[in-house]
């Protein structure tokens, strides 16, 4: 494994309105790395991804220095972060609903030259991997299941050639079999050369896959290592225990 | 500033106003451009309520404008009505077009509305220039002069006529103020900021509306009545677009929800195009480019440049417009 | 005056109003976008047409794209203007500041062509032709030729091509188009410039038939309402069938009660709908 960050987030903050959402000092993730991202609800989990983006359905103030492959791209609007290979699949509606799989699928660049690090995978490939979506190709993506839209929304990003993908909360809403159906999916592109930030509630479901676990509370990491060493933390059971009570 | 230093501030304010005329020279001039300040004021504090508190744009207060001309020039030139009973009908007729045209647009929300409104003027248009009744393309000559016999008032220049207009401006201002702080003003900002929250609290949005668009057409044809007796004809032109057009500006820019906001817009625009105009198309090109660039690079109007100023006129600023519902 | 003479003047004047509305249909259901500046513009595109022909000599096939150049040049400005209230979404300010553009453009034409009125004076547009006892131009021909092949252009872009997906995409919604690496302010000024350019096409081709005049284009707006409300918002097909359909409504109304008051019918038509079904008005994105 090379040790060089693939994404890096340096001093990165968001607001909305006045209230700090999130204060991240430094946030690493590093080749072919899989790393989860848990924290209660409202811990600030969506607001890190979105930041990284530069991304939001609201109106949030964000600062800081987003990196990737030593890249700064801070600068650069949403839609050309996702150019340069960094993926967002969003929480909540992840696909075009009022189109097929199919045109879901279709490419919406042109671009060859992805660079280094980069493949954009083929429609073949992304069936391949998801033979649910090869079936229901001509279905409309109102048409689809929660699993079918997480799948459908992971098989769109590859289609675009990520860098890094970011994953926020794609088990949400499933059944207990298809949570784990869907993040051996993410594991095993992983394995085949992706990186990953996964944020997940499941705590549970998450620490059986990922690499590194980083634990948020109210916008700060509180908490973070290896999967293995996270396992038995007490600060995790607390950081939920302490949102069930507030 | 306690309520009651601000009431006597204001009523000085408002004698003061009365002798502003007479302050600028009382030329013929000055007393003309002071009247059609009034009374355009007057016209676009009634569009003042729909678009700042409401938060809908109608464009279909031209109309109402002219319904408020029209039916005065029908009373007092046709039926020799004098200008009190003219202005009863003319509210009277104001009150039942906006009925009408509150019903209709009862569901209606946003563009759609806007769309339905503007087309009511320009058939408005087409219709006034067509119609024998109201003189078609030619219009209704013959208005009297604006006398009140019983008070042995009469005023047959803009000079006489500007303790009319004038009283009608504090009138139309009275009314705003007070509307706002109603309950039915009240009901209506939070319609427009919140309309879910409106419901929750059993504010009825669509009875809110319809009471704000009833409140308001009276006040902007009752402009109208004044311009009959002013202009002394009444043609199609009432419903031209620079009216629609001067009433928006005037609203929006100076500020949004500013008490004098409207009045002050009004006065800028029109002692532009009295005193220094540059010809009519360069005008409107101005008039029109004040219009775009507030809304678009000033959305808090002109006060927005001179933010200490605000605190003086101090009022909640409100979007105008109200973010769509997310599509699913 | 006979009925199929009132068909055929109906079919034309349909495709006239399909062709007039078109790019309305496609910025509302693109962009959920609204244009009340939309009649200016046309009368822009018939007088930048009509200044091509007979103050610069330029044939007319010239200046029908010279026309919708400034229609482009205009939609462009517009945007570029707007294109903070278009990315917050306010409709209700856009629709204030299009409907100042439309007042500005109108000065300025005024001043630059005079308030006279002018005819507009083509090729086509003097060539009668008789058939029967039913009588029509070329330039009738060539208004129905040019809606027909434009729609369906437009039809097969909007649900075949890589562009038409992209529209649809921001259609839906915005931010997740941003999301799959579409340039989300570069379709909003494509919608707006498309909707330049088709105006002032169907400005070149229709204005012929009428005397023009800087004051216009209020009629072609009630007319463009119509056909968008009745064709159901945003969709191609829809307004295409609207646009005949009113056409051959104000040619009948025309004929047989009256010609004055024929834009006011329409209008009554639409006020008709629009209290029967208000909620019937939903946006169907990406303009189908
Ligand atoms: N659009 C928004 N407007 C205002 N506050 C927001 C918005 N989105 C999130 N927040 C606030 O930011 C905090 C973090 O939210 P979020 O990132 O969605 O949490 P998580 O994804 O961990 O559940 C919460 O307190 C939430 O209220
Ligand atoms: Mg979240």
């Amino acid at each position: 494994m090379n040790n060089r960050p693939v994404l890096e987030a340096k001093d990165l903050k968001v607001a909305y309105g006045g209230n700090l959402a999130l204060d991240l000092p430094h946030l690493a993730v590093r080749e072919r790395e899989l790393v989860g991202v848990v924290g209660a609800n409202g811990a600030g989990k969506s607001t890190l991804v979105n930041g990284l983006v530069g991304w939001s359905r609201g109106t949030p103030k964000i600062s800081g220095k987003v990196l990737l492959d030593g890249r700064d791209i801070s600068g650069l609007p949403t839609h050309e972060r996702v150019r340069s290979g960094l993926l967002l699949i969003p929480e909540g509606k992840l696909v075009f609903t009022q189109m097929t799989v199919e045109e879901n699928l279709s490419s919406t660049s042109d671009e060859t030259d992805l660079g280094q690090g980069r493949r954009r995978y083929s429609t073949d490939e992304v069936y391949g991997l998801f033979p649910r979506l090869h079936e229901r190709r001509h279905h409309l993506g109102s048409q689809l299941s929660g699993g079918e839209r997480q799948m459908l929304g992971i098989a769109r990003a590859l289609r675009l050639g990520p860098r890094a993908l970011l994953l926020d909360e794609p088990s949400i809403g499933l059944a207990p079999r298809l949570v784990s159906t869907v993040l051996d999916t993410v594991r095993s592109l992983v394995d085949s050369g992706l990186t990953v930030l996964l944020v997940e509630q499941n705590v549970r479901a998450a620490i059986e896959v990922v690499d590194r676990l980083v634990l948020l509370e109210r916008g700060r990491i509180i908490a973070e290592g290896p999967a293995a060493d996270m396992r038995d933390d007490p600060r995790i059971a607390e950081a939920y225990l302490g949102a069930h009570v507030a | 500033m306690s309520h009651g230093m601000k009431t006597i501030l204001l009523a000085i304010l408002a004698v003061l106003g009365f002798f502003v005329p007479m302050i600028l020279g009382g030329s013929g001039a000055v007393y003309a451009a002071c009247v059609l300040i009034a009374i355009f004021a007057v016209m676009s504090y009634g569009l003042d309520m729909i678009v700042s508190d409401l938060g809908e744009v109608s464009l279909a207060h031209t109309v109402f404008f002219a319904v408020g001309a029209y039916t005065t020039a029908l009373l007092s030139a046709s039926a020799g009505f004098g200008p009190l009973l003219s202005l009863a009908g003319a509210l009277l007729m104001a009150l039942l077009v906006a009925a009408l045209l509150g019903l209709v647009t009862l569901q209606l929300r946003e563009f759609v509305f806007s769309l339905v409104t503007y087309a009511v003027a320009v058939v408005a248009a087409t219709v006034a220039q067509n119609w024998s009744f109201l003189g078609g393309s030619d219009g209704l000559r013959g208005i009297p002069a604006f006398e009140i016999s019983l008070l042995g008032f009469s005023a047959r220049n803009d000079r006489e006529l500007w303790p009319v207009a004038y009283l009608l401006l504090l009138a139309a201002i009275y009314v705003v103020s007070s509307f706002r702080r109603s309950r039915l003003g009240q009901a209506a900002m939070m319609v427009h900021l919140n309309p879910r929250l409106a419901v929750t609290s059993g504010v009825d949005p669509q009875r809110t509306r319809l009471q704000v668009f009833l409140l308001s057409a009276p006040i902007t044809a009752s402009a109208g009545w004044l311009y009959a007796y002013q202009r002394a004809y009444i043609s199609a032109d009432v419903l031209e677009t620079y009216f629609l057009i001067l009433m928006l500006t005037a609203v929006v820019v100076v500020g949004r929800r500013l008490l004098l906001g409207p009045l002050v817009g009004v006065t800028l625009i029109l002692v532009q195009e009295k005193f220094f105009s540059f010809g009519g198309y360069v005008d409107k090109i101005i008039l029109g480019s004040v219009l775009i660039l507030t809304l678009s690079f000033l959305p808090s109007g002109l006060v927005g440049i001179f933010a200490p100023l605000r605190t003086l006129f101090a009022r909640r600023q409100a979007p105008l417009g109200k973010p769509i519902p997310e599509r699913s | 005056m006979n009925l199929t003479q009132q068909l055929v003047n109906g079919i034309v004047l349909g495709h006239a109003y399909a062709l007039i509305a078109i790019g309305w249909t496609v910025l509302l259901g693109v962009a959920r976008l609204v244009n009340f500046g939309h009649g200016q513009m046309y009368m822009l595109g018939a007088f930048v047409t009509w200044y091509g022909v007979s103050r610069l000599g330029l044939p007319y096939i010239v200046s029908i794209p010279f026309a919708m150049l400034a229609g482009v040049a205009v939609g462009f400005i517009m945007q570029r203007v707007m294109l903070r209230l278009t990315l917050k979404q306010d409709l209700v300010s856009i629709m204030i500041v299009t409907l100042g553009f439309g007042y500005v453009l109108h000065g300025a034409a005024a001043l630059t062509f005079g308030s006279t009125g002018q005819i507009l004076e083509t090729p086509l547009s003097t060539q009668d032709i008789y058939w029967g006892d039913l009588w029509f131009t070329y330039q009738d021909i060539a208004i129905v030729i040019v809606a027909i092949l434009f729609f369906a252009a437009l039809k097969y872009t909007i649900d075949r091509t890589r562009i038409g997906r992209l529209a649809r995409m921001v259609a839906e919604d915005p931010q997740l188009a941003a999301l799959a690496g579409i340039n989300v302010k570069r379709v909003y000024f494509g919608v707006f410039a498309f909707e330049g350019a088709a105006v002032a096409l169907a400005a070149a081709l229709v204005a012929p038939r009428t005397p023009i005049l800087t004051s216009m284009g209020f009629d072609e707006v009630i007319v463009t309402f119509v056909v968008v409300v009745l064709g159901g918002i945003g969709s191609v097909t829809g307004s295409y069938l609207a646009g005949l359909a009113l056409g051959l409504f104000t040619a009948f109304f025309g004929a047989f009660v009256s010609p004055a008051y024929a834009t006011a019918a329409a209008f009554a038509v639409l006020i008709a709908v629009l209290v029967v079904r208000p909620g019937g008005l939903a946006v169907s994105p990406g303009g189908r």
